[in-house]
């Protein structure tokens, strides 16, 4: 059985880090050279760490689904990038930093990974600049800061409402210039399928042409994985369409534990969903609860239009409840009290799933102008979509899965529990532990892929033994007949149902029994559930085409397979947490006025799972003890 | 709503198209371009045929991914938008709407509307980047940028490498995209160093691509999603006149950083 | 040098070549029109203009020299990047919609094409007179060569009007987007300058050919006579 070693240095946790790399092992520049990396991924974290890998000498092979690295669904986070930089002088530190990112994750973190965390944040954002990402800039030519729901000081960097493509694009460009030296292959539209584990080290992945559909076998030292969340097993989410969990979850079958898969992110301002059809909720930023209000009216099944209820009949909710922080709430509590207001029967629009994001206060007072400089492009978006001018109607929001705290376990060293395999971005579970605050993945993203992984990635190779695997090693071929065999499986059920139609069914049941809040009931539900749907699917499910084409319906249906599966080791993690934390809102533990009840007796752990062949998960617990920060009762009220 | 639909179908690489026609029904207005032929292929596969590849992603309009030219025009009726944020309520009812890839010889079709754009890749890895390593950079408040030229850097750096000014171009030039990515970094002061040599090997990496070049109509300033200005062109222009003398100065041979170990 | 002669066989450089000599081009152009606008001053005036130019020989036929030269660039390049672009689209669309091209622009081809069929005439015409000139070497009562003379009579024939009407269309299409497109190829923009820039092509264009069309029509109208 898999045993957990979080490997934290001690010591001060201010020094933890710079020890830490002083006692690494160095590989030298020649012995680097013969040693191969796989990086699959090509979003902020696995390009900027292929890069980086690639500069010192390392031998790199970069994967990505997608027709070309610039596409990963990194590129469209629009807020903006933490860092500890305390340029605007507000009272930031990076202690500062350290301790709003501890809490915002309501204390489900570890604390020596998320001070690493604000100790590089400053580091990034020098580096991005060296890259000649045009950050925004203030007219004396300093760079310029904003501020972010969840915090108090501005120290938030941004490129208009286009920061994430821009950071993107920033590490791409350093990937380009790796791939012309040629320490990067890079093979684009290629789809991991399958870890190969030889001698208890990750020694290789088995991966998919998704032009010819040819399957082939790449061993290497190393196997990074920087593959991203899973929020699209909800089906709907902000996610692009082609996020998938199918890369973490292969390698958790192989061995890897997957740590608190249940802490999923709902952004609470997206478009709401509109009819079947739909394919995507498109997130409105979070930058518009800057000046918008959020209401609802005071009774239930209103149905007059929004300009007809007069103000004593609104329900400003979020400043009702939380008077201090009001509409700048956190994430995952804005989430809850829309959803809320939305259960009594308040919610607004044809489906009854939305509240109002009212500007009409601000543009009184400030003005027209004002307000189009500031939001312009949003409310274009918002009528480009839904036929409506926000400028004379609130709009209508309502959340969205979005982001997933959860993710393959790692230790300080962001290495999985299977030797060699390494873990980066929003792939791991690392650093956000229950909720994570606006403008931190980025931040993890980038410090992951250019300043931690790069260094604690050359301790394991110089001192792991590392035979040669050869691409007909027995793993290799035991790894690609599993693929091959599952293929088959999907191409030769020639069922009558699309994938497409299973995905939308698991997400619902999950969007309704371990979405916003859970309960036990509800879980258990879709623990019976979802094992049904599994077996309809591989019966039924229709995949036309043949394997050796581009063929997306194959690639979809291969997701979908893994969503299905992957769906039952959420709600055994929602299931087991008998507390609310964070984004993990249990409604039996709950204060009397809906505030979530954490339990840090029972609790003050990461929940890690490992795979069993035919049963139920093991769970590992690797406890959380914080020497540094006191944990206290999260309250933005 | 209904429609008609007339979409380029090819099997292969190598294989002859055509332009097929379908029926698009109960289709509600509010429903994006895309989920209006999500709609049609759910009913092709309903009848076991082989659904319409089309590339798509993040349906918000920033990952570049889709690629389509609906009615004569890549991305579609309207300006400054990528083909997943076109809504279906701008057509009227009855229409015929007919859907081709992306046409151009340095992007072959890969199966109907999908096309291979690696060659926007490749010209960004002929220079697209400032050489900098990871660590060791200087503060960032360091470099002083004046917020016009920061903005402008923006401008021009928003490009999404969706290929719609190559697919509007009648000479299929990528031009407007080598100027935007060449104007980005020549604005900046972090990438004056290298920007003799980046913009000649860019544009050497495009002719060898197999791009025509810039006619100066303009059709790609029209489609471009993010409406970025042919000024960059005029701008790639001058860089490359600019490299054409100072290059051809006094040469020097770069020494290479590990010569005295070799 | 040679990496400023390879810079020049790229596609942008062509598009420089093509500019410069283009520009080349409008400067002849527009002087041939000033020049020959002196019809309006009667015959000693243009006769007079023609002798002085006659006077220079070597430098007139350096400038003719040149001016070869020049265009025969300006075509090589031109046929050079027409094979270059149409290679680019081995295939084209089946519906082609134009969002912002001018008329102008997209018929580069086609107006250079009648420009230069409409030059050999001219040359042919009224430069050589190897076409229905039969009096091109009269003197006038000054005992200059009467280039006047032969003006009025070319322009008598409507058949003769008719063809340097089409050229002067061609010649202002052509011009109205070469102009400003030279202008952007050779890197100059400026937000102050920006739809100055614009206007130049189709000004440059209506001016050249009005003052031309005025030769042409003032002479078939008989408003300039014997």
């Amino acid at each position: 059985m898999t045993k957990l070693h979080p490997k934290i240095p001690s010591g001060p946790l201010e020094s933890k880090w710079d020890r830490h790399r002083f006692s690494e092992k160095l590989v030298s520049p020649n012995n680097k050279r013969k040693l191969t990396v796989i990086v699959v991924g090509t979003g902020l974290a696995g390009a900027s760490a292929a890069s980086t890998l690639g500069q010192l000498g390392y031998q790199v092979e970069c994967f990505c689904f997608q027709d070309s690295p610039r596409r990963a669904h990194s590129i469209a986070a629009q807020g903006g990038i933490n860092a500890a930089k305390n340029y605007q002088d507000d009272g930031d530190s990076v202690g500062r930093l350290f301790y709003d990112t501890i809490k915002g994750g309501d204390f489900r973190s570890r604390e020596a990974n998320v001070y690493r965390l604000a100790q590089v944040s400053t580091q990034i954002i020098d580096q991005c600049v060296a890259l000649g990402i045009p950050f925004a800039r203030e007219y004396g030519g300093q760079l310029a800061n904003r501020s972010f729901g969840g915090v108090q000081v501005s120290r938030t960097f941004y490129c208009r409402g286009q920061t994430g493509q821009q950071l993107l694009l920033g590490a791409y460009s350093a990937l380009c210039w790796q791939i012309e030296q040629g320490q990067v292959t890079m093979h684009p539209r290629t789809e991991m399928l399958d870890l190969i584990v030889a001698d208890g080290q990750a020694r290789g992945i088995v991966v998919r042409d998704l032009v010819t559909g040819r399957l082939s076998v790449h061993t290497a030292h190393v196997v990074v994985l920087a593959t991203g969340g899973y929020s699209n097993v909800y089906y709907l989410s902000t996610n692009a369409s082609g996020c998938n969990v199918t890369a973490t979850y292969r390698a958790w079958k192989q061995g890897a534990v997957f740590a608190n898969p249940c802490f999923t992110q709902i952004h609470p301002t997206a478009i709401p969903p509109g009819d079947a059809s739909q394919a995507k909720l498109t997130l409105m930023s979070e930058s518009l609860r800057n000046d918008g209000r959020l209401w609802v009216p005071v009774t239930a099944a209103d149905r007059r239009s929004p300009g007809d209820i007069p103000d004593a009949e609104r329900d400003y909710f979020l400043e009702r409840r939380y008077p201090r922080f009001g509409n700048l709430a956190p994430r995952d509590i804005a989430s809850r009290a829309v959803k809320a207001v939305c259960d009594e029967g308040r919610g607004v629009g044809p489906s009854g799933y939305g509240v109002y994001l009212d500007f009409t206060g601000v543009i009184e007072q400030q003005g027209f102008d004002v307000v189009r400089e500031r939001y312009g492009n949003l409310f274009e978006m918002y009528h480009r979509i839904t036929g409506e001018d926000a400028y004379h109607s609130p709009m209508r929001i309502y959340p969205a899965p979005h982001y997933t705290m959860g993710g393959l376990w790692v230790d300080y060293n962001l290495m999985s529990s299977i030797p060699g395999l390494f873990v980066i971005g929003e792939a791991n579970f690392a650093d956000h532990g229950a909720n994570r605050l606006g403008a931190s993945s980025l931040m993890q993203g980038l410090a992951d892929g250019y300043f931690i992984l790069p260094y604690t990635i050359g301790h394991y190779v110089a001192t792991a033994t590392l035979p040669p695997v050869a691409e007909d090693h027995a793993e290799s071929r035991a790894a690609l007949h599993r693929v091959t065999s599952r293929i088959t499986r999907l191409l030769s059920a020639k069922g009558r149902r699309t994938a497409a139609s299973f995905h939308r069914e698991v997400g619902r049941l999950l969007w309704n029994h371990c979405g916003m809040s859970r309960h036990e009931a509800g879980l258990k539900t879709a623990l019976t559930s979802i094992p049904t749907l599994r077996e309809e699917f591989w019966k039924d499910v229709m995949v036309p085409g043949s394997g050796d084409a581009f063929n997306q319906e194959l690639e979809y249906a291969g997701r979908v397979a893994d969503y299905l599966e992957f769906a039952e080791l959420l709600c055994h993690d929602a299931l087991h947490r008998q507390e609310s934390c964070g984004a993990h809102f249990r409604e039996e533990y709950q204060t009397d006025d809906g505030e979530p009840k954490r339990d840090d007796a029972r609790f003050a752990h990461v929940a890690a799972w490992e795979y069993r062949n035919g049963a139920a998960p093991i769970l590992h617990k690797e406890p959380l003890t914080f020497e540094f920060v006191q944990p206290t009762m999260r309250s933005y009220q | 709503m209904n429609f008609t639909v007339r979409i380029w179908r090819q099997k292969g690489p190598n294989e002859r198209g055509g332009l097929v026609t379908y029926e698009a029904h109960d289709v509600n207005p509010g429903m994006s371009f895309l989920e209006m032929l999500d709609g049609v292929n759910q009913r092709l596969l309903g009848n076991g045929e082989e659904p319409v590849a089309f590339e798509q992603d993040c349906r918000e309009g920033i990952c570049g991914s889709c690629s389509l030219v609906i009615d004569g025009i890549p991305h579609g009726p309207d300006r400054g938008i990528t083909t997943c944020q076109l809504y279906m309520r701008r057509f009227p009812d009855g229409a015929t709407i007919t859907i081709e890839p992306w046409r151009a010889k340095a992007f072959p079709i890969i199966k109907d509307l999908v096309v291979d754009r690696s060659a926007l890749d490749r010209v960004m890895q002929a220079g697209g980047y400032i050489s900098v390593n990871t660590g060791g950079a200087v503060d960032g408040n360091v470099l002083l940028i004046g917020k016009d030229q920061a903005e402008t850097a923006m401008d021009a750096a928003s490009c999404i490498g969706c290929g719609a000014c190559v697919a509007a171009c009648k000479n299929a030039s990528a031009t407007l995209f080598v100027a935007a990515k060449v104007s980005h970094l020549a604005v900046l002061p972090q990438g004056k160093p290298e920007r003799t040599r980046r913009v000649s090997a860019m544009l050497e990496a495009m002719d060898r691509e197999g791009f025509g070049s810039c006619g100066n109509q303009y059709e790609c300033e029209a489609v471009c999603p993010k409406s970025i200005s042919v000024r960059f062109i005029a701008n790639l222009n001058r860089e490359y006149l600019r490299a054409g003398i100072v290059e051809s100065g006094i040469p020097s041979e770069p020494e290479s950083p590990h010569a005295e170990t070799t | 040098m040679t990496r400023l002669v390879s810079h020049l066989q790229s596609s942008v450089g062509r598009k420089v070549v093509m500019a410069l000599t283009g520009l080349g081009l409008v400067t002849y152009v527009i002087l041939h029109m000033v020049g020959n606008l002196q019809v309006f001053e009667g015959p000693h005036a243009l006769n007079s203009y023609a002798a002085f130019l006659r006077d220079m020989p070597i430098l007139l036929w350096t400038a003719r020299i040149g001016l070869l030269c020049i265009v025969a660039l300006h075509i090589v390049f031109a046929i050079q990047l027409s094979l270059q672009n149409h290679r680019a689209r081995p295939i084209g669309y089946a519906i082609h919609r134009y969002r912002q091209a001018s008329f102008a622009s997209r018929t580069m081809a086609m107006s250079g094409m009648v420009l230069l069929l409409f030059i050999v005439f001219h040359l042919l015409h009224l430069t050589a007179g190897v076409i229905g000139s039969p009096n091109s070497d009269r003197i006038d009562a000054e005992g200059y060569r009467d280039v006047y003379g032969k003006m009025i009579h070319a322009f008598q024939n409507p058949l003769v009007v008719a063809l340097y009407l089409v050229g002067q269309l061609g010649l202002g299409l052509h011009l109205s987007h070469a102009v400003s497109s030279s202008i952007q190829t050779l890197g100059l923009e400026h937000a102050a300058l920006d739809r100055l820039f614009k206007a130049a092509g189709p000004a440059v264009g209506l001016l050249v050919v009005l003052g031309n069309i005025a030769i042409i029509l003032a002479v078939f109208l008989g408003i300039v006579h014997v």
